[in-house]
């Protein structure tokens, strides 16, 4: 009888236990672009396979043990701490130019630090609780100041920020979603990154993170992406995207790469763990090149390497037959993207600015797209100044679905969410007055004259298989006090002795009568 | 009701009696494991570091690149990233001025990268400021706080505090914004001295007129040296020609250049590096506070404090055998002793010869049983005249109840 149970428990465990596996891919997509630079977006995909985000309603009780080997567990702990069914990290530098490079592999390319997250409602604690120990946890876990990312920066953009993956329909979800345009991203943020991989830096295609290329890139950005998908399980893709440039050494001629230029190391062993590495590389159209070694599988325009089976170590280069002439590549090459932004703050002063917005539609049909503005505080929206020109006229029909959250001053920023539809062919130019925010002498940042930066701006175009596209960052510059200490000093004796001066003068040198007004006759004015 | 009392008082004497002859002989037991190796003397089981650079700005690479110095060699040395607390208050490494994304070098012929590929900032950018200081030393910080973030100190803990940054006559600027004074320095340590967060602390300030920094510290078991005296300036070393600024700091320029020289199993003292820094060459008079400290500075070890460095001993396998066969006999005493060499025979490493091993635990097992009868007769002694006061005094007790 006894045994009998335990035979069960036993076998129960044992069948828990097996369906419960982990696979680990990478993969790594190199790009040539059209003006010369590559772009490389590193992969590494965690599934945890039947596995499902913590209940939320028994968050406060203690969880089940967890028992990884592939999937991270740092990152495990600290989802399943939070209730958190999703969540997108990006830390990126330097400004990704879409007119050039064209839409990158994983869209969050917002300079500065980017955090949003899908929280399960309906836990003892409030989601906001919990969204500020998710901050802290991330900003200890990889070393950033996420813990800046406080109730100034943090807005929830539910139609933008759509989730990746399912949510678990049993409880509702609340999106939180934040920026931090002035966050550094270095070596420090990727040793933690690397040492949630299973293989590390030694194996495998993480050898390629080497950190004085990688950051010396024209652009690059880390993510940490957690999704969960209802039928697989739960999903953690780590991505290091970068922009790399041939032809930055003035001998160079040719936009010929390989592993060695673009990352300095070579991959000396395959992973064991992975159960794939695969290497993409978009073969260039236009003009002669050499692709070595031979492709494990070729298309037009798409090759790719199966590092797995590879005995010796692998640099995969590329090389050009002429040389590079950009004036060629620029008049060849069509617009990168259907949809061209730039958006400008003039300020002329404190009290007068105006945000504007151009937008260009290369394509021959109309484009409805989503402008999403999550403004600080400190700059503030007119919103009836909001305007719009087509190519110069004024253009009524721009807007449709405006919802507009202002802000709260030293505390919530702003939400500006409307539909613009732009019409083939043409240049959209949004405007609106802004006004910028007098701020408290404690507000002020040790390099208050730098001036503080605004997050980039989100395009969510609708009627395109595109994602959403980041604005660049724009900074602003506030009056800020004179914090130098002589000045003040200065100005505090001289009003000091100038009053006590004058007060002293007074006594002494004047005598203080009282004297009485009559009522005057008006027989004393007359003149002489 | 009289007789009552007088046996209640005196179950307690004896018992508080019992309590503190047994906690006695026990910390003893323990002293002497910590005691019998090394020259050290130190009572410290684990070491941590907070390592601060105050200066913003990229000409202030100096300051960064002292920081780092001394991250390099504390963690070189085995004191792992959960032990160490860095604050850069900018980012010199992936700086968009710095030609070398990724290093931080210290020296002006790039020879070494202080940054490498193995760098954990705890604190950074705006998170430097004096109240986090303050606050990380105290152990007083928010709930939200990440592990990373904290100084999980205790009472056996060594700390090594170091500071760089421009500074003054008792005060250190941060961020150039705000400032510490040596007063709020001295009061952190004391809080840290009252609530028992750490064994010694070992504070090095590089800033100018870093002597008056530590002139306010009155908490005991502190050492403390700075880089030059009230009145004086600490100058840079040397600048890069292809970086632009100065790289580092003289008087951790030196320091970095004894340590290099030093590995785990350096047996060099505290006063080996405060006579290997020479006044001539980095223009300033680095200054000494020992008063607080109760150990003598040639008998403590640079590893004490910049390293850490774990207590190991060695025992031959069949040595521990007849030690725990001959002890298992004894009292419950000896059983605090056999668990110590029980798992010293864990840490027996295959291949070292016999005869070392013998010669290294002989000297030990024999006077290990010696200093057991030793301890065994005085606590028997003791006892006895404990027992005795106690019955002297329920007598004189009750032989003045029954007179009155």
């Amino acid at each position: 009888m006894l045994l009998s149970r335990l035979a069960t428990v036993f076998a129960a465990v044992t069948l828990c236990r097996a369906q419960i596996s982990e696979y680990f891919d990478e993969k790594l997509t190199v790009t040539p672009l059209k003006d010369g630079k590559v772009a490389s977006t590193l992969a590494f995909t965690t599934l945890l396979k039947n596995a499902s985000p913590r209940n939320v309603e028994r968050l406060h009780d203690d969880d089940d043990s967890q028992h990884y080997t592939l999937f991270p567990l740092a990152l495990g702990q600290i989802l399943r701490e939070y209730g958190v069914t999703e969540m997108h990290l990006t830390l990126n530098a330097g400004k990704w130019n879409y007119d050039s490079w064209g839409h990158p592999v994983e869209p969050g390319v917002g300079t500065g630090a980017e955090l949003w997250a899908w929280i399960g409602d309906g836990a003892l604690s409030t989601v906001d609780a919990r969204w500020k120990g998710l901050r802290n946890a991330l900003a200890g876990l990889f070393c950033s100041s996420l813990g800046a990312l406080d109730e100034l920066r943090t807005t929830s953009p539910t139609e933008v920020f759509q989730p990746e993956g399912s949510l678990p329909s049993s409880t509702p979800h609340q999106l939180r979603h934040a920026s931090h345009p002035s966050e550094h991203v270095c070596t420090e943020n990727l040793t933690p990154f690397v040492k949630l991989l299973p293989c590390k830096a030694s194996a495998g295609l993480a050898t390629l993170l080497n950190p004085h290329r990688l950051f010396d890139a024209n652009w690059h950005g880390m993510g940490v992406h957690v999704l969960w998908h209802e039928d697989e399980g739960v999903e953690v893709r780590l991505t290091f995207q970068t922009v790399s440039d041939p032809l930055r050494n003035y001998q160079a001629r040719k936009q010929d790469w390989s592993f060695e230029s673009l990352f300095g190391r070579k991959v000396e062993r395959a992973c064991p763990a992975a159960r794939s590495s695969i290497v993409e590389v978009s073969l260039p159209q236009d003009s002669p090149y050499n692709l070595s070694p031979e492709p494990t599988l070729a298309e037009k325009d798409v090759a790719w390497f199966d590092i797995q089976p590879a005995s010796k170590p692998v640099d995969i280069s590329m090389s050009y037959m002429p040389d590079f002439n950009p004036g060629l590549a620029a008049r060849l090459a069509k617009p990168s993207t259907p949809l061209s932004v730039q958006r400008t703050l003039k300020e002329s002063s404190q009290a007068h600015g105006q945000l504007s917005v151009v937008l260009k539609n290369h394509e021959s049909y109309p484009i409805q797209a989503v402008y999403l503005e999550t403004m600080p505080w400190i700059v503030q929206f007119y919103l009836h100044t909001l305007t719009a020109t087509l190519d110069g006229h004024p253009y009524t029909s721009a807007f449709s679905n405006l919802s507009y959250i202002p802000a709260v001053p030293h505390s919530r920023p702003s939400t500006f969410h409307v539909l613009l539809s732009i019409p083939a062919n043409s240049t959209l130019k949004v405007t609106m007055d802004v006004t910028k925010a007098f701020l408290r002498y404690t507000e002020h940042p040790p390099d208050a004259q730098r001036g503080w930066d605004l997050p980039p701006a989100i395009i969510a175009p609708l009627n395109l298989d595109t994602n959403r596209m980041y604005t660049p960052t724009l900074l602003v510059d506030l009056a800020t006090p004179d914090f130098s200490m002589p000045y003040n000093v200065i100005i505090f004796t001289c009003t000091l002795l100038a009053f006590l001066f004058g007060n002293v003068f007074n006594l002494l040198t004047r005598k203080f009568v009282v004297v009485s007004l009559k009522p005057a006759p008006s027989s004393t004015i007359k003149e002489d | 009701m009289l007789p009552l009392t007088l046996l209640h008082l005196f179950l307690g004497l004896s018992a508080s009696l019992l309590g503190a002859f047994a906690s006695d002989h026990q910390e003893e037991t323990v002293k002497g494991f910590f005691g019998r190796n090394g020259t050290s003397q130190s009572t410290h089981t684990n070491n941590w570091a907070v390592l601060v650079c105050t200066s913003r700005y990229w000409f202030n690479y100096r300051h960064m690149s002292n920081a780092l110095s001394m991250y390099r060699t504390v963690k070189r040395l085995g004191i792992p990233d959960s032990n160490i607390i860095l604050m850069l208050a900018d980012d010199a490494s992936c700086n968009a001025r710095n030609k070398f994304p990724g290093s931080v070098y210290a020296n002006p012929g790039r020879h070494l990268d202080l940054y490498g590929e193995n760098v954990e900032v705890d604190y950074r950018g705006y998170e430097v400021t004096v109240e986090n200081l303050i606050r990380v030393l105290t152990g007083r910080v928010e709930p939200s706080v990440p592990r990373s973030k904290r100084l999980l100190t205790d009472e056996h803990s060594n700390i090594f505090v170091y500071m760089a940054g421009h500074g003054g006559n008792e005060f250190l600027k941060f961020q150039d914004n705000e400032e510490i004074s040596a007063f709020d320095i001295a009061d952190a340590f004391e809080q840290m001295y009252q609530k028992k967060r750490y064994n010694e602390i070992f504070f090095m300030v590089d800033t100018c007129q870093a002597n008056s920094l530590y002139s306010k510290l009155y908490s005991p078991n502190i050492l403390a040296t700075g880089s030059s005296q009230v009145g004086e300036n600490s100058y840079s070393h040397s600048s890069d020609k292809d970086l632009g600024v100065a790289v580092i700091d003289a008087y951790t320029h030196y320091v970095l250049e004894l340590m290099e020289g030093i590995n785990k199993t350096s047996q060099s003292t505290m006063q080996d590096l405060f006579s290997s820094i020479d006044p001539n060459k980095i223009n300033s008079h680095p200054g000494v506070r020992s008063d607080l400290f109760r150990r003598p500075l040639d008998k403590t070890l640079i590893t004490d404090f910049f390293g850490g460095v774990s207590q190991i001993e060695v025992v031959d396998e069949e040595e521990g055998v007849e030690e725990e066969a001959g002890l298992a006999g004894g009292n419950g005493e000896d059983s605090v002793s056999s668990t110590a060499t029980a798992q010293a025979r864990s840490f027996v490493i295959p291949g070292r010869r016999a005869s070392r091993s013998k010669r290294h635990t002989e000297p030990i097992s024999s006077t290990s049983t010696t200093t057991e009868a030793n301890e065994i007769w005085g606590w028997v002694g003791s006892s006895t005249r404990t027992w005795g006061a106690v019955a002297l005094f329920g007598g004189l007790v009750g032989w003045v109840r029954m007179r009155s």
